[in-house]
């Protein structure tokens, strides 16, 4: 072959842009290391110490180093810009209250929520010996660290295949810890399969709408495919399929009708604290992603996007409230509910501006806070060994438990979004940002099925409070753990509810996207 | 548009209706193998038409990394699970291969009306790319090592990950230390069952191999000189043939048989 004609020039990487997530990456390989060399009884307290402090590590780096640098840097590949910084700050927030959930042991010695032994059959004799002999499975921590460094990429990616590999970094860990969970294991291996199957199915018509889009436009870049847009030329009719497909993507993991089905599957058989980590932080990433892409690269195509996301954004409410009401389990309750919340995101989303860029931001950290604190509050009810989900088992915890009975009915008040709860405020963004750009009526459907959505969780609180109790339904006593992460997002749940001013300045502050 | 050379064209007119008739194999086959194989073809056809379009190194890399490794591993796959294992076809949803098919034939015509309307430029060709960046593999190092060096890092974050992932849910840990020789056979004497070991399996005229059972001194075949593993899986060699057939030998050889037993002594 003949020499190199040009020289190789270095791609400049803007290091105190990016240092948050190396710091996650970087902890979660030194997690891999520790899980190799640390002896097993002291692998749980070295992880989860690790895997905090790695968290509160790169938040700080966040606030100190990559907030005075916003760029586009790795040659465009990633973008730190208001939006990329509030959407990761949110999900390190957010997983660190999460990786609390989710070290929770209660009083045995091992991790309450995850198998001690992935590799046994479940119910095998091996699988009794692993619980004998004190397996472990620290694994799930460094799982979760690559899990929040894709989230965080996903929101920041400044380019289509680095949005496709940030969305597989993020996936991939999250459908091994699905398939985890310590009780009915066959239920989790089964949601965990079908989360994999359907993911990679939505990946790959990303891929295909990627490869269209790049047909188009030559370059796989945002900003060069915006101008290409404006630009114009006679290849409309591949650009339009590229930009469905790759929005096909982006739905699916925010969990939009038609392309919900997982969810509640996957929330039922999942670990419960995971199933919290994947509504709250999942849908932070996936948001963030999903406005970067249509705000960034395909303004101009405004007209042919919009009304799909509007079509989306009604069947994802009508859906969500509707199935949601016919539950009787509270892990698809929550999961329907998660549905019908993304389906009022959706509503903002349409119209795109800067007041819908954060109105999404409050919305995604409101959520996030109730989302995972009611996952947490559900770990904590049992029945004969196992999670009682079932919603007949909660009947009456108002009387057996009141802690834990109020805190799940202020998490519902929450999501129902009652005045003075976070939610509220959120709601209150997202809906004014649609009637802001001529989507009165758009909101109107929102505020319509908020209150079908409310009879649920109304139901809920009716359930907890009015009716006498039944069965063996106990609630365990949690650790510091969860006590401290259920008290945050609790006390935050209400406060952003009675002082929302910061939360709404500060995402204000941070909605402009570099371009 | 470009005008294709004859040779090009020809390979291509042969070409792609065998990675067509590979792709249709792989959806139709009824077994997994055929599928795997179907599959097979379709990769080093792409591979072929790769090469063809001067991206040599893609091409080579999609014949070694797809149709080499990645379609060899699912073979091997394939093969331990069992070649006769076949996933039950039967819907569990009415209708669902119906709508499946109607849907997925309305987005393939949604695609191609789409992209046949769409109007292309003039085909440039890899030239000017390899002499600029000194051939394929010259250009790619640049584009992966250069403009994508951050994805191609993050990769990295997606294999660890999915080792990660194949370790908790494949491999079981050891948590005791394994039983030596030693230790076996002090258990054994311990417990004072089969202190010698268990028996070997049976040695016949035609046959000598571990699904065949030794037989005991009162004739019947003995269950402990066989593998539970084989057993279990329904392969163990039936005894009453072998002796069947090791008399029937040794009365042809005129010794041995229980008739002449008598008339010999």
């Amino acid at each position: 072959m003949i020499a190199a004609a040009t020289g190789f020039s270095q791609t400049k990487i803007e290091y105190a842009a990016v240092v948050p997530m190396l710091v996650i990456f970087g902890v979660a390989m030194l997690g891999v290391v520790i899980e190799a060399f640390v002896p097993r009884r002291l692998r749980y307290v070295v992880q989860v110490a690790v895997t905090l402090l790695g968290l509160l590590a790169a938040f700080l780096t966040l606030i100190f180093s990559a907030r005075d640098h916003k760029a586009v840097t790795a040659g465009g590949s990633v973008v730190i810009d208001g939006p990329a910084l509030m959407f990761q700050g949110t999900v390190l927030v957010l997983s660190f209250l999460a990786v609390l959930v989710m070290a929770e042991r209660f009083d045995t010695p091992s991790i309450d929520a995850f198998t001690q032994s992935g590799a046994s059959v479940p119910g095998s004799p091996m699988e009794t010996n692993a619980v004998r002999l004190g397996a472990t499975s620290t694994e799930v921590f460094p799982l979760v660290l690559f899990a929040v460094g894709g989230m965080m990429l996903f929101p920041a990616a400044g380019d289509l295949l680095t949005v496709f590999i940030a969305l597989e970094v993020l996936s991939l860990p999250l459908y091994i810890l699905t398939g985890l969970a310590r009780r009915r294991r066959l239920l989790s291996q089964e949601a965990s399969m079908k989360y994999f199957l359907l993911g990679a199915f939505s990946s790959a018509f990303f891929l295909f709408g990627a490869a269209l889009v790049f047909g188009y436009a030559g370059s796989l870049n945002f900003g060069t495919i915006a101008a290409a847009v404006s630009a114009g030329s006679g290849r409309d009719g591949i650009l339009i399929p590229g930009i469905f497909l790759v929005a096909v993507g982006l739905l699916f993991k925010i969990g939009a009708v038609p392309f919900h089905s997982w969810t509640p599957d996957a929330y039922q058989g999942a670990p419960t604290p995971v199933a919290g980590f994947m509504a709250a932080c999942t849908k932070v990433a996936a948001f963030g992603a999903f406005l970067r892409v249509f705000y960034v690269a395909f303004p101009g195509m405004k007209w042919n996007w919009q009304p799909i996301v509007v079509v989306v954004a009604i069947l994802t409410m009508v859906v969500g409230a509707v199935l949601s009401v016919t539950q009787t389990d509270i892990k698809r309750l929550l999961a329907y509910s998660s549905i019908t919340q993304a389906g009022f995101i959706l509503v903002g989303v349409v119209a795109l501006d800067r007041q819908a860029v954060s109105g999404t931001i409050v919305y995604v950290i409101t959520y996030g806070f109730a989302t995972i604190a009611a996952f947490a509050l559900v770990a904590m009810v049992r029945s004969g060994g196992n999670e009682a989900t079932h919603l007949s088992q909660w009947a009456g915890l108002g009387k057996t438990s009141p802690v834990v009975a109020a805190l799940m009915a202020l998490m519902m008040i929450a999501f129902a979004g009652i005045p003075l709860t976070s939610l509220f405020t959120a709601k209150y963004a997202i809906f004014s940002a649609a009637v802001g750009h001529g989507g009165t009526w758009l909101a109107l459907i929102g505020v319509i099925f908020s209150a079908v959505a409310a009879f649920v969780y109304v139901r809920v609180i009716v359930l907890m409070y009015f009716s006498e109790p039944t069965g063996d339904t106990v609630v365990l006593t949690p650790s510091a753990l969860t006590g401290i992460a259920v008290t945050v997002a609790a006390v935050l749940t209400v406060a952003l509810g009675v002082f929302p001013t910061p939360l709404l300045d500060m995402a204000h502050n941070y909605s402009q996207f570099m371009r | 548009m470009m005008h294709l050379g004859g040779a090009e064209s020809t390979l291509f007119f042969f070409g792609a209706p065998l990675s067509v008739v590979g792709a249709l194999a792989l959806l139709f086959a009824r077994k997994a193998v055929h599928a795997a194989m179907g599959m097979a073809l379709c990769m080093i056809m792409l591979g072929v038409f790769y090469i063809a379009e001067q991206a040599e190194f893609l091409g080579i890399i999609q014949i070694f990394v797809y149709s080499g490794a990645v379609m060899m591993l699912f073979l091997f796959v394939v093969m331990l699970v069992g070649v006769d294992s076949s996933d039950s076809l039967v819907e569990t949803i009415r209708g669902q291969k119906v709508a499946g098919l109607l849907l997925s034939l309305a987005l393939i015509a949604l695609l191609v009306s789409g992209v046949s309307k769409a109007t292309f430029a003039t085909g440039k060709g890899l030239d000017a790319a390899n002499a600029a960046q000194g051939g394929n593999v010259g250009g790619i190092a640049q584009l992966i090592f250069g403009r994508y060096v951050w994805a191609f890092e993050v990769t990295s974050a997606l294999l660890i990950t999915a080792a990660i992932g194949a370790m908790i849910l494949a491999h079981r840990e050891r948590l005791t230390p394994k039983a030596s020789q030693a230790d076996w056979s002090r258990r054994r004497i311990r417990e004072g069952v089969n202190v010698a070991g268990l028996p070997a399996p049976g040695v016949y005229a035609r046959h000598n191999a571990v699904d065949t059972p030794a037989l005991l001194p009162d004739g019947t075949p003995s269950d402990l000189s066989i593998n539970r593993v084989l057993k279990a899986r329904g392969q163990v060699y039936g005894a009453d043939t072998q002796v069947a057939v090791s008399k029937e030998i040794e009365t042809e050889a005129g010794d041995m048989s229980d008739a002449n037993r008598g008339e010999q002594r």
